[in-house]
């Protein structure tokens, strides 16, 4: 289903976008399986109509909204962001949204509210991933940021690529998109918004703490203790020629910088 | 009889060589979606895959030739750890060539920082010389030193295992029922060693 509304901005425009084919052939999305290709074989069981999100915690206004009703008056945008995943694997994906700073106002925030924390659905009856056994993950799948960086103008709240709506196995239909941290930061078919006072539990941070950090700013200086992060396959990659570029510091979104400055991301990983 | 058997052996152990190497020649030509957007890392774990599925059929082969009461099994073992060794130097030098791109001062740098590394390359170095004394001729050679230097396959397996376990991630299945599959067949083995023992003690 094409989104024919959106509109075209400077983002990433001098960037070689990375097929359609492989964007939505090739991911991680636990939920439905840990293949590279399970998301794309068994999302079609996910029923995204209709779908509501929760809203909750140190915000005015709270409640249950349909999807609608959070997309109403919301202007899409498309932009081309690099996307890199702890994998060490990256693409170049036109993602539609817009901007999560404009959702979060809808909602005004306490002052007490530091953090925002999203959450995935739960159900295993459309979600194939989440009745294995044999998984690590503690469902439903939680992610969360502190309410400077949800507030940044490139955090975006992605309902489409490509030019039409997200495919299921994207992430459908309301998912996440920060492109300075590591792929698992953006959260995929959000059911929950929360806005809380101290920092959220997430998902891959509760299973590997010293793996996965609650920042997981894309930083070619940390390594992942199982793997270098200091360059990256840009899919698709051949067999000769991988492809391999050097990854930078925040995925090359310097914009970003000023949220961390004084802390060590040695520390803060 | 045996010729047959061995001919099949051979087909059947050589049919993952031939579907991972018709990809290859694909992609090659040019359907680059043949393997995945990622084809180096699925040629390594695919040639690690069989490498360690033809070493947990190496060690069944006497835990099964004597539950099933079948001595002729013994015959088929050296082809089956020869896979086992074809599979595993294919899945060494698919991650040279396809992960690593033969940067070697990277692999020493990489090697010492993740044990996993570390383990896969000692198994496969234990594994060379079982595969190069794997002729009639090295074991009339070897003679009692020959049996002693084949029970390496113990302790290169729990090597594989770990290896193996030391990747997961999320889902621990597979490596799990790999691991077990192993200890499974060494105690087997170690079970057998001392019933062997206590036997001996009481002749004696």
């Amino acid at each position: 289903e094409q989104i024919g509304s959106a509109r075209e901005t400077v983002f990433g425009e001098d960037e070689v976008l990375t097929p359609y084919s492989s964007v939505t052939q090739y991911n991680n999305f636990y939920e439905f399986g840990t293949g590279k290709d399970d998301p794309y074989r068994y999302a079609s069981k996910l029923n995204t109509d209709p779908w509501s999100v929760t809203v909750d915690g140190e915000c005015e206004v709270k409640g249950t909204f349909s999807l609608e009703d959070l997309l109403k008056g919301q202007q899409l945008e498309e932009r081309i962001y690099r996307l890199r995943c702890v994998e060490a694997w990256s693409m170049v994906i036109p993602w539609i949204g817009f901007p999560l700073a404009d959702l979060i106002k809808r909602f005004k925030p306490l002052t007490s509210a530091k953090y925002i924390e999203f959450i995935t659905l739960e159900d295993k009856k459309q979600m194939p991933g989440q009745r294995s056994a044999f998984s690590t993950i503690d469902w439903p799948y939680r992610e969360g940021l502190r309410m400077d960086e949800a507030m940044h103008p490139l955090t975006l709240m992605a309902v489409g690529l490509y030019g039409e709506v997200l495919p299921n196995q994207n992430g459908a239909p309301l998912r996440l998109v920060v492109p300075w941290k590591y792929g698992f930061k953006s959260i995929k078919s959000i059911v929950a918004i929360r806005f809380r006072e101290t920092m959220p539990r997430t998902t891959w941070n509760d299973i590997a703490p010293n793996e996965y950090g609650f920042y997981a700013n894309v930083n070619p200086q940390v390594d992942h203790p199982r793997w270098s992060q200091a360059s990256e396959r840009r899919l698709p990659s051949g067999l000769f020629k991988p492809n391999r570029i050097a990854t930078r510091l925040f995925n090359g979104y310097d914009e970003v910088a000023s949220l961390y400055s004084g802390m060590d991301l040695h520390k803060y990983y | 009889m045996i010729r047959l058997r061995r001919t099949v052996l051979f087909l059947l152990g050589i049919t993952p060589f031939i579907y991972i190497g018709q990809a290859i020649v694909r992609l090659q030509l040019g359907e680059w979606e043949v393997l995945g957007p990622e084809p180096g890392k699925a040629v390594v774990w695919f040639t690690g895959t069989w490498a360690f599925n033809f070493l947990l059929l190496t060690l069944a082969v006497t835990p099964l030739r004597r539950l099933l009461k079948q001595p002729w099994l013994l015959q088929h073992r050296r082809m089956l750890g020869l896979f086992a060794f074809f599979y595993a130097t294919l899945h060494l030098l698919s991650y040279f060539a396809f992960l690593l791109e033969w940067r070697f001062a990277e692999l020493g740098a990489e090697t010492i920082k993740r044990p996993y590394l570390l383990l896969g390359m000692t198994a496969w170095l234990l594994l060379l010389p079982l595969a190069v004394t794997s002729t009639r001729g090295w074991q009339r050679r070897l003679k009692q030193g020959w049996k002693r230097l084949h029970k390496l396959i113990y302790p290169l397996s729990v090597l594989v295992a770990v290896h193996y376990l030391l990747q997961i991630r999320s889902s621990w299945f597979e490596p799990v029922l790999y691991a077990a599959l192993v200890l499974c067949l060494l105690l087997l083995r170690w079970r057998k060693a001392t019933v062997t023992k206590h036997a001996d003690g009481h002749n004696s």
